[in-house]
């Protein structure tokens, strides 16, 4: 019996029994294993009904176990009664059960819809790249299996994984590529679209060369790779995607969904079996995590990788639920039967709140301390035991009961982020660990995240709406006493956000000076907290349209390392063109490099010099294009729409020239004077440069630097005054003749004008 | 998102919305102070949120007096300050 010592790189059912293992051998090979893997399911309900489904199932065709057992249900006290329901052969399960809740619509269902790799899991500690040992028979069957790290690890193995990366030439949806791009190890293959025969065989030498692990494509799932699979039909040449032989890939289709307040567009995926496919457009958070985040999450979730980078935070943490839920015997039920007790109408006013956000002291603040929990809903969850079948806790801290579900679930992750945490303070700057620990930090942050969401969706199979509220009502407490904890200690709270605080005390500057406090705090609440960091200076910006008010979440300051942290102005927003955000990023570095407060006044003119630099490339016609390119999301059918938003209206251009949208994409547009006032980028030909509408983008260009500049008491009025005088001149003068003769500085920094805050 | 009862916010919009014929039939001058009364109470929207009322004009009203007084306050002081520098 051979032993075999690799990484375990994908698992799916076999077409006959059992469950198919890859692994990447330590020896380089890659290696194709079987294992006999019965799956089970449960039945519970009604005696004569459960008689009746033990009949029909003796008249089925498959190979099945039937038994009387009891389990847990962790929305009953007492173990339930349940008919099980083993087969050896997964692959037929989905189908079965199917037929069976056809049949049998008022039984409910235990485990019966569960992903293997989850079952997998469960019994045997896997995930994605676990590193493994097996005992292997002659027939290629897998004896015994050890998995010899654990999820948890800090630094995961460096596995070996072939990539092979493909991609068009340029974006299908805006023009016809012409070439095809792969990448090997640093070699460049470049494959014309034009020769197809040629194409197939040499895509198809190099993944038989090659035998990629992991093939990353750009549009691979909506375009590429159905494109691929057309023409080596019709050229009869089949192309190895899988490395499965004998099986096709698997189509999932394309599909829209509301989430967090959002329309968000799913593209149709392509999955393949033995390899593993992202698609860098259908990824998700793949701008914000990218292949180490991907590869983190499907090793913690253990949802096989090409699942893992697909879907959600919120299917990553069910799937870790189910997973702790199927090794603690707890049953998964299929479909959620839990509703909400009666509440009297002030019980709902006192609960059914969220975070506490305040409305800041509006205006510029100088040496400000930033302290947050350390993600603070999820240690809620854990300190205080907070779990749909827990009792409701009546204290922030320890708790009473033994761990739920939920908890159990959250520590190990919880820990594993502090710990990163931790470590990224010690690391120095040029330490690659740095860039992987961020990415793996990130997708930790969105299972975090998710999970108290999770607890209170009325699909979630954990999830109780009375948990949320506990993990919300405990949140605010936790923020007022950090408040209570700030005052009595001379600080002054300039804002709070949900799991942050801003504070201000004269003399208090460098981080030790905050460390009472946050050992204050930390008594007080039994929470984690740290100092997100000390900011020179910040500023808290109030409503665009009416002065008096102030915005909670739209701010902007810099830390005492130079380093910059922005909410909700322009630079941060996904559908502001990228002229208008360079600006302003642009605009906000230059005040960035102020040191102390008179050196800021200093820096305003010069931030006003670079916005009138910006205006004179606008207006000369000097910006690219796609610098000017809005993306907006298209939140409904057309048809929804009663007065047509631009985006909507560049969606309708697309319709007519056979591009259809659906809601939750985004278009990318420019705005554009006349007609319909905006040309959608991805029509088969350009916009005019001429009809490009320059006043519009001028427009949003200096909202973008009003709402920067706004604590120092600049409006768009007064810039509107500040730049035009001296833009007239300039435009009549050649290029080069503006070059040399910079504008003079006319606009002086006058105090008067710094707005008082509203209250003192 | 699958709210039950409307946020503090949508709560402050509807009080302030039911007194639209009140604000209407004002003089400019009058209209304008109203609206600065409002604003007032918007600065404690949270506090009024977390106290959870069963009334919430009770507390945007209370808001309203809380953010007089700081006014009369800080007048208070400057009349004092003022005061001060002219015996002196």
């Amino acid at each position: 019996m051979p032993d075999r010592v690799g990484w375990l790189l994908d698992l799916y059912e076999d077409t006959r029994e059992g469950v198919v293992l890859w692994l990447i051998g330590d020896d380089g090979e890659r290696w194709r294993l079987r294992q006999n893997f019965p799956v089970t399911f449960y039945a519970a309900g009604d005696l004569e009904q459960l008689r009746g489904l033990q009949r029909y199932l003796r008249t089925r065709p498959e190979k099945l176990r039937l038994y009387r057992t009891q389990r847990r249900d962790l929305f009953h006290d007492k173990p339930l009664t349940l008919l099980a329901i083993e087969m050896g052969a997964p692959i037929r399960q989905p189908r079965l059960f199917q037929q069976i809740a056809d049949q049998f619509p008022d039984l409910d269902y235990y485990d019966a819809d569960l992903n293997i790799t989850l079952r997998h899991a469960a019994r045997w500690g896997t995930f994605p790249l676990a590193r493994c040992s097996v005992s292997v028979d002659d027939k290629g069957i897998v004896r015994e299996l050890r998995v010899l790290d654990s999820p948890w690890d800090l630094d995961p193995f460096d596995v070996p994984l072939r990539v092979l990366s493909l991609k068009p030439d340029c974006d299908p949806a805006h023009a016809q590529p012409s070439v095809l791009i792969a990448c090997h190890d640093g070699h460049e293959y470049r494959l014309s679209f034009q020769l197809e025969r040629p194409l197939l065989i040499n895509l198809r030498a190099l993944l038989r060369r090659i035998d990629p692990d992991l093939l990353l494509t750009v549009n691979g799932d909506t375009w590429l790779l159905p494109l691929l699979l057309s023409l080596a039909k019709r050229h009869n040449l089949p192309l190895p995607f899988n490395r499965e032989l004998g099986r096709g890939v698997l189509h999932k289709k394309e599909g829209t969904y509301f989430s967090y307040g959002q329309i968000i567009y799913r593209g149709q995926q392509i999955l393949l079996y033995g390899r593993c496919h992202i698609d860098c457009r259908n990824a998700m958070m793949w701008q914000s995590y990218d292949l180490e985040g991907a590869l983190e999450s499907a090793r913690i979730t253990a949802l096989p990788i090409q699942t893992a980078a697909r879907v959600s935070p919120g299917t990553g943490i069910s799937s870790m639920q189910i997973t702790t839920a199927l090794r603690s015997n707890i049953l998964v039920p299929w479909r959620k039967q839990q509703i909400e007790r009666p509440k009297t109408a002030l019980d709902l006013i006192r609960f059914d709140q969220g975070g506490l956000v305040y409305q800041p002291i509006v205006g510029l603040h100088f040496d400000v301390g930033m302290i947050d929990f350390i993600s603070m809903y999820p240690s809620i969850m854990v300190h205080s035991n907070i779990s749909p079948e827990t009792p409701f806790p009546d204290r922030l801290g320890s708790s009473d009961y033994p761990p739920g579900l939920i908890p159990l679930t959250l520590k190990p992750l919880l820990e594993k982020r502090i710990a990163l945490k931790q470590r990224a303070l010690s690391l120095p700057s040029w330490d690659p660990r740095r860039r992987k620990d961020k990415a793996r930090s990130l997708a930790h942050k969105w299972l975090l995240v998710t999970c108290f969401g999770y607890l209170g969706y009325k699909n979630a199979r954990f999830g109780r709406i009375e948990a949320h509220e506990a993990v919300t009502t405990w949140g605010r407490e936790a923020l007022l006493r950090a408040k209570e904890a700030a005052e009595e200690m001379g600080f002054r709270v300039l804002h709070m956000y949900v799991d942050g605080l801003w504070v201000q005390k004269d003399g208090c500057r460098e981080p030790r000076d905050f460390q009472p406090l946050l050992e204050e705090v930390a008594v007080r609440t039994s929470l984690p907290i740290s100092l997100d960091g000390v900011y020179r200076w910040v500023a808290f910006l109030h409503s665009r349209v009416d002065d008096r008010l102030p915005v909670p979440n739209s701010y902007f300051g810099v830390f005492q390392d130079g380093s910059v942290k922005a909410r909700g102005i322009d630079l941060r927003r996904r559908d502001a063109a990228p002229f208008v955000a360079d600006t302003q990023r642009e605009m906000l570095h230059c005040l960035a490099r102020a040191q102390n407060p008179a050196d800021l006044q200093q820096q305003v003119p010069e931030a006003v010099d670079i916005l009138r630099r910006r205006l004179a490339a606008l207006n000369a016609g000097r910006v690219p294009l796609e610098n000017l390119l809005v993306g907006k999301k298209l939140s409904k059918q057309l048809a929804g729409y009663r007065v047509l938003s631009p985006g909507a209206r560049a969606v309708m251009q697309l319709q007519a020239a056979g591009k259809p949208v659906r809601p939750g994409q985004r278009v990318r547009l420019i705005f554009t004077r006349g007609g319909d006032g905006v040309h959608a980028w991805d029509l088969p030909y350009p916009p005019d440069l001429a009809s490009v509408d320059v006043e519009h983008y001028q427009k949003l260009l200096l909202r973008a630097a009003a709402n920067l500049l706004q604590p120092f008491g600049l409006n768009e009025d007064v810039l509107l005054v500040q730049v035009r005088a001296d833009l007239g001149r300039q435009l009549e003068l050649p290029l080069r003749a503006w070059r040399r003769r910079r504008p003079p500085m006319v606009f002086e920094f006058d105090p008067a004008l710094y707005p008082a805050p509203y209250h003192q | 998102m699958g709210r039950t009862l409307p946020s503090i916010t949508q709560a402050f919009i509807q009080e302030q919305a039911a007194f639209s014929r009140f604000r209407r039939a004002l003089r400019r001058g009058d209209q304008l102070a109203l609206d600065d009364l409002f604003a007032s109470a918007r600065q404690h929207l949270s506090a009024a949120a977390y106290a959870a009322h069963a009334l919430p004009m009770e507390t945007f009203l209370l808001s309203m007096l809380l953010e007089q007084h700081k006014e009369i306050l800080r007048l208070r002081r400057q009349m004092a300050e003022l005061i001060g520098s002219l015996d002196a």
